[in-house]
């Protein structure tokens, strides 16, 4: 038993186990307070809801009891044994944001300006730091798909402040 | 069986207009192109590519899928054998000897083998899919909700519980996915479930958008936060992507084997890619006279999984078209394919929509053809891809991703969504929880959910209804045996080791 000795990684994966267990009690709480349409259906449309919650919160148990007993995940791509590669959080939160910027951006002020952005944050994030460079393709790179999407696929993407210039280009 | 040839030939026919068939070169070259990338699964391949289909009619859509499908494996076996990072979990056996045969310098024939194998498995198993979806659709017209229901059953224990190594985390994915697919209106009383007053989340979450933002952002995000930038080193090929005949003479019983393995396990839901994959393996290692060469770059040990891989993907082809339940990532995507045309697979499927049906099976062979006419002489184009710098690589697949996400709707709802769900991603590869089983979950859950409630209805909300007739005994009884049984059995051997 390994119970005494819990790693840091081991203390994010209980915690990962407690949330989805909560997951299946707020589930089961959101059901209850399901508000009904009226009409007589023969099953309520809250038993299969109640059916996912209680199944999620058993199986979250199920987690949460094998790694009390030691067995952790193998993280995609170790093998089972392999040292913990530790989590650096600086790269992944700057591809985080990167991403996070796109969506707000998008409908702001369109979609060359989004994808370009999210593409060069992303290409920082994963350590490139020829920085000019990397925005010269950014911005082919979203030139080229808002183009081949809008014009030659018709499907529509925000075009934001280019709106005169691309639109009618 | 007669008027199911003639469909055929009229489905080539269909296949064979220039417009169908420009299509379906089309998506040859861009599922190797896409498959080809490292990190990018068949799944991915045709999800990041669903949006260019929603402007293009139904048939011509679907036989550009039909290629992207068996491109996208094709490319992602190129990958494996090259650059040892397989794609999807069908490949890795494949990186296991290929990768070794590419660097004692017989990656031309490791690339040749994986060609001509998949070539092989994929014209059987879609020769037997033809002949197999319309038998068992028949089959499936007879079929209660509660038989369907208790296949729904089957399927989620076996992807949930043979999917990786630990099968309590293939079912606490399989738990996240059906909470996803709760999301929404209930289908026949309106009520609405966890869409916390937002409008958007009425009409439930896209699978596609789940697909696309837990395979590519939940990637992105991994590696970033474990930053693994050493670039692997991509194999040369010296000569020609061809064989010898020693080669052929030694791969052409594997094919012929590890199609035999793979597409009955793809049409019983037996979970994935995976196990084919590692049976075939299994086999040929031991049918093999020269064993030590296995683990050291063994043309069986390419040839067998490979072939095993494609007909498997071609076998899960048959339940997704004839029943509508689809048992892998890939079959998932290539389903809401066919529900973006409000085209629903299932029994009926062959009755009510022939044309786009057997369209896309003719077109399953000519884009088997064509990969094989193709793939080969353009191994080094395909190679060059291999060298696209990492930073762009996953800089492009992120963009794109969150393209598909928000053209399938031109919402914003839907960019939140894959964020959340890439962040999901993010935690299930960090704490070694399979993806697969989570799509199955979004994707089944809701059908789950329907056919249950359509037999209570039918019983007049009598429970008993679930368990009787012979079809639901018989599904539950092989529930039984194949997840209760291996537990039981390694329980027993745990006491007895106690002992």
């Amino acid at each position: 038993m390994t119970l005494l000795k819990i790693s840091k990684q081991a203390k994010r994966e209980l915690a990962f186990a407690g949330s989805l267990f909560l997951l299946g009690v707020f589930v089961a709480w959101d059901t209850s307070k399901m508000q009904i349409p009226q009409g007589n259906s023969i099953v309520s449309p809250q038993t299969f809801p109640y059916m996912v919650a209680a199944f999620t919160s058993l199986v979250a148990l199920g987690l949460i009891f094998n790694l009390l007993r030691g067995n952790h995940g193998t993280p995609d791509g170790d093998s089972p044994g392999d040292p913990f590669t530790p989590l650096n959080l600086k790269t992944m939160l700057i591809v985080a944001s990167a991403i996070i910027l796109h969506v707000i951006l998008l409908e702001i002020a369109g979609y060359v300006v989004a994808a370009a952005l999210c593409f060069w944050g992303v290409a920082y994030g994963f350590g490139s730091r020829k920085y000019l460079k990397d925005a010269g393709i950014s911005v082919v790179f979203a030139v080229i798909v808002y183009f081949a999407f809008s014009k030659g696929l018709n499907i529509n993407l925000p075009s934001g402040f280019f709106e005169g210039i691309l639109a009618n280009g | 069986m007669g008027s199911n040839f003639s469909m055929l030939m009229d489905g080539f026919q269909i296949a064979f207009t220039p417009t169908n068939l420009m299509f379906g070169l089309l998506g040859t070259f861009l599922g190797t192109l896409v498959g080809v990338l490292p990190g990018i699964g068949p799944a991915l391949a045709i999800g990041l590519l669903l949006p260019i289909t929603l402007t293009v009619n139904p048939t011509s859509a679907l036989i550009m899928f039909a290629a992207v499908f068996y491109g996208a494996m094709y490319g992602g076996s190129t990958t494996s054998i090259l650059l040892n990072t397989p794609g999807e979990s069908g490949s890795v056996i494949t990186a296991l000897e290929g990768n070794k045969m590419a660097k004692a310098g017989r990656a031309g024939a490791a690339l040749a083998t994986a060609a001509f194998g998949s070539f092989v498995a994929g014209t059987i198993a879609t020769l037997l899919l033809a002949f197999g979806a319309p038998a068992m659709a028949e089959l499936a017209l007879t079929i209660q909700p509660a038989g369907y229901l208790a296949l729904i059953i089957l399927a989620f224990a076996t992807v949930g519980t043979l999917l990786g190594t630990s099968r309590i985390r293939g079912l606490v994915a399989l738990s996240v996915g059906l909470v996803i697919g709760l999301i929404g209106a209930d289908l026949q009383s309106g009520a609405l479930r966890l869409t916390f007053g937002n409008l958007n989340a009425i009409d439930g979450i896209e699978t596609v958008t789940v697909i696309v933002a837990i395979f590519a952002l939940g990637e992105a995000l991994y590696l970033a936060s474990r930053h693994q930038l050493q670039v692997a080193t991509v194999l040369t090929i010296n000569g020609r992507a061809w064989m010898t005949r020693s080669d052929f003479k030694r791969s052409w019983k594997p094919w012929l084997r590890g199609t035999a393995i793979g597409f009955p396990l793809g049409v019983i839901p037996a979970g994935g890619s995976e196990v084919p994959t590692f049976l075939s393996y299994g086999v040929e290692k031991a049918l093999a006279k020269n064993k030590d060469e296995f683990g050291k770059g063994a043309i069986e040990g390419v040839a067998g999984p490979e072939a095993a891989n494609n007909a498997n993907a071609a076998g899960v082809l048959v339940p997704m078209l004839a029943l509508g339940l689809p048992t892998s990532a890939t079959a998932a995507v290539v389903l809401v394919a066919f529900q973006s045309f409000n085209i629903q697979p299932g029994p009926m499927l062959f009755q009510t929509n022939p044309e786009i049906v057997w369209g896309l099976i003719a077109s399953l062979f000519i884009g088997n053809f064509l990969l094989l006419v193709l793939n080969l002489p353009l191994i080094r184009f395909w190679v060059m891809l291999l060298k696209i710098p990492r930073q762009y690589l996953y800089a492009g697949i992120t963009t794109f991703a969150l393209l598909g996400a928000y053209a399938l709707n031109n919402s914003t709802f839907d960019l939140q969504v894959a964020l959340a769900i890439g962040v999901i991603g993010f935690l299930f590869r960090r704490f070694g929880v399979p993806i697969t089983p989570l799509i199955i979950g979004v994707i089944l859950g809701p059908l789950a959910e329907l056919y249950f409630k359509r037999a209570l209805q039918i019983s007049q909300g009598d429970w008993n209804i679930l368990i009787a007739g012979g079809f639901p005994k018989v599904i539950y009884v092989i529930l039984i045996l194949v997840i209760i049984g291996p537990l039981v059995w390694n329980l027993k051997k745990k006491f007895a080791v106690d002992k």
